[in-house]
């Protein structure tokens, strides 16, 4: 076990310890220690004697109190580890045996705390961009150009997306939809939670063409201000296979990155019910997403914010909260990490409900981006994962449609690339890791060389 | 308002699904219509009434299904 001993050497040495132009180390502090090894690399640290005020309580620390370090007063902390079948022995015959140790205390592993809503945003877009390395992608071609890219969520602010980016965008109007009774024009939604995932699916592939499909806006019974329902989402597949269809067989490229789920099972029928949602690959939704992926379309969903760590108020799911389409094993269920790369604390944890492996990995989320919320707030949740993620799909897509690279290969390709975190291989909080642009250009080019040997 | 599925031949419309399902207008969200899930399987869906979906998913083919309520994920709080 690790310890912090608190010792009380000779004046001179407190003081050639609390001086910091003498340069110290544990062994002139100290000798050895029974049963302690001390650790050599830790520089001593001078400890202040709390000292009551004239008249107070000698042995209270809950009282007005001030703090001495004068070279006969203070102490010296040296850091060092005691065999764990021996700590309670050594720990209670160590000042005993030594009139110089006053104290041996735990020294726990300390962490810093994972990034949970509510936090300030860790870096900005711009740390994204270079993690993302999308100069590397821009140098191979790889910039989204030509590639349709579907953002199903509450609505685009184009104009708000551009001018934080600082450079157009490319909002393609007449392959938009929305579901009926939605009010607002492709690209013109008041700025919220789509144009935040816009702005984040444009930081991989700035030169994309986003379809703005806004099913989180709809006015059907049953709907509030800025939710949807499920059937929605099923009438913009069904639009997204005819834009899909319409585009060439050879150079066919979609993404569809969808930022949303159902936080409550008590809005679906109970799992095992044959119309249930969240477990039941044959639901019609379930159905369609599979449809549209095996036209060719990438589709990727997030995880959701339902992390063990901190979950979002909204989870009522008690457990497998990667749920219905989320978990579909023929989407990328994205999670979410820092630009630290360190998961944020919500990111949802599988197994998933229809396919147990989800997360698939994770992309960076929890940065200053858009601004969508306002100038200090993070673009966050696994709801900015998720488009970041989509954004470096559609950047592949540039130049290796699905005809080339099938929306499984591509699935594959991810994962076997992705940085491997957590545990050794697959696990539940990263999934296969987090996405690695370097290790996915090599995979590219060692394909295209493949390709071309095959066709010589 | 519940979803069911039912399997028609190609480019049907809404219309012929009312007809084929016995389906009064009032029982069904026609500003939805007919969606078309899979046209391998030439299945489509639509939006109706809690009890036309009882009454007719047997012979529809499918379902009822849920129709859930689906929100953002963020920001998380």
């Amino acid at each position: 076990m690790r310890v912090l001993l608190q010792l009380r050497p000779s004046p001179d040495v407190v003081a050639a310890v609390a001086d910091p132009s003498v340069s110290t180390s544990a062994a002139d502090v100290t000798d050895a220690l029974p049963g302690v090894v001390v650790d050599p690399s830790f520089t001593p640290v001078v400890a202040p004697r709390p000292v009551p005020l004239a008249g107070g309580d000698p042995l209270s620390l809950n009282q007005p109190l001030m703090f001495s370090f004068a070279d006969d007063e203070a102490s010296v902390l040296v850091r060092g580890e005691i065999s764990d079948d021996e700590i309670s022995t050594r720990v209670t015959l160590l000042p005993s045996l030594r009139p110089d140790v006053v104290g041996v205390f735990a020294d726990p592993v300390i962490q810093r705390s994972l990034t949970c809503g509510g936090t300030p945003p860790v870096g900005d877009w711009r740390d994204v961009e270079r993690l993302l390395h999308v100069a590397e992608l821009a140098r191979e071609g790889l910039d989204g150009a030509g590639v349709a890219l579907a953002v199903l969520d509450s609505g685009i602010n184009a104009a708000h997306v551009a001018r934080r980016l600082g450079r157009d965008v490319a909002l393609d109007a007449q392959r938009s939809w929305k579901p009926s009774g939605a009010r607002g024009e492709a690209g013109e939604f008041p700025v919220d939670h789509g144009t935040m995932c816009a702005f984040d699916a444009l930081i991989a592939s700035p030169r994309a063409s986003l379809i703005d499909v806004p099913v989180l806006l709809s006015r059907r019974p049953g709907g509030s201000a800025l939710d949807g329902l499920l059937s929605d989402a099923v009438a913009a597949f069904a639009h997204l296979r005819t834009v899909l269809e319409a585009q060439p067989t050879a150079s066919r490229s979609l993404v569809v990155t969808n930022s949303w789920g159902s936080f409550s099972p008590g809005w679906d029928f109970p799992p095992g019910h044959p119309g249930n949602y969240s477990d039941n690959p044959a639901h019609p939704f379930n159905l369609i997403v599979s449809s549209l992926e095996q036209a060719g379309a990438d589709v990727l969903f997030a995880a959701g914010n339902c992390g063990r760590d901190c979950p979002d108020g909204r989870c009522a799911y008690t457990s497998r909260p990667i749920t219905g389409a989320n978990s579909h094993p023929r989407v990328l269920s994205v999670g979410g990490v820092d630009i630290r790369g360190e998961r944020v604390g919500y990111s949802s944890q599988g197994p998933g409900r229809l396919a147990a492996r989800k997360p698939d990995l994770c992309a960076f989320t929890h940065f200053s981006g858009s601004r969508a919320f306002g100038d200090d707030e993070a673009d966050s949740g696994t709801s900015a994962a998720c488009p970041v993620a989509a954004g470096l799909v559609a950047a592949i897509r540039t130049v290796w449609p699905s005809s080339r690279l099938s929306p499984s290969q591509l699935r594959t390709l991810l994962r076997r690339t992705a940085d491997d975190h957590g545990d050794s291989g697959f696990d539940h909080d990263y999934g296969y890791g987090v996405v690695d642009t370097l290790g996915i250009l090599a995979s590219l080019r060692r394909r295209a060389r493949r390709s071309v040997s095959a066709c010589s | 308002m519940l979803l069911i599925t039912v399997r028609l031949p190609p480019d049907a419309t809404l219309a012929q699904a009312m007809r084929r399902l016995k389906l009064p207008e009032e029982d069904v969200d026609t500003d939805y219509g007919l969606v078309l899930i899979d046209p391998d399987q030439g299945l489509y869906g639509l939006r109706v009434s809690e009890a036309a979906a009882r009454r007719v998913a047997p012979k529809a083919g499918g379902g009822p299904y849920s129709d859930p309520r689906i929100e953002p994920y963020g920001p998380p709080g």
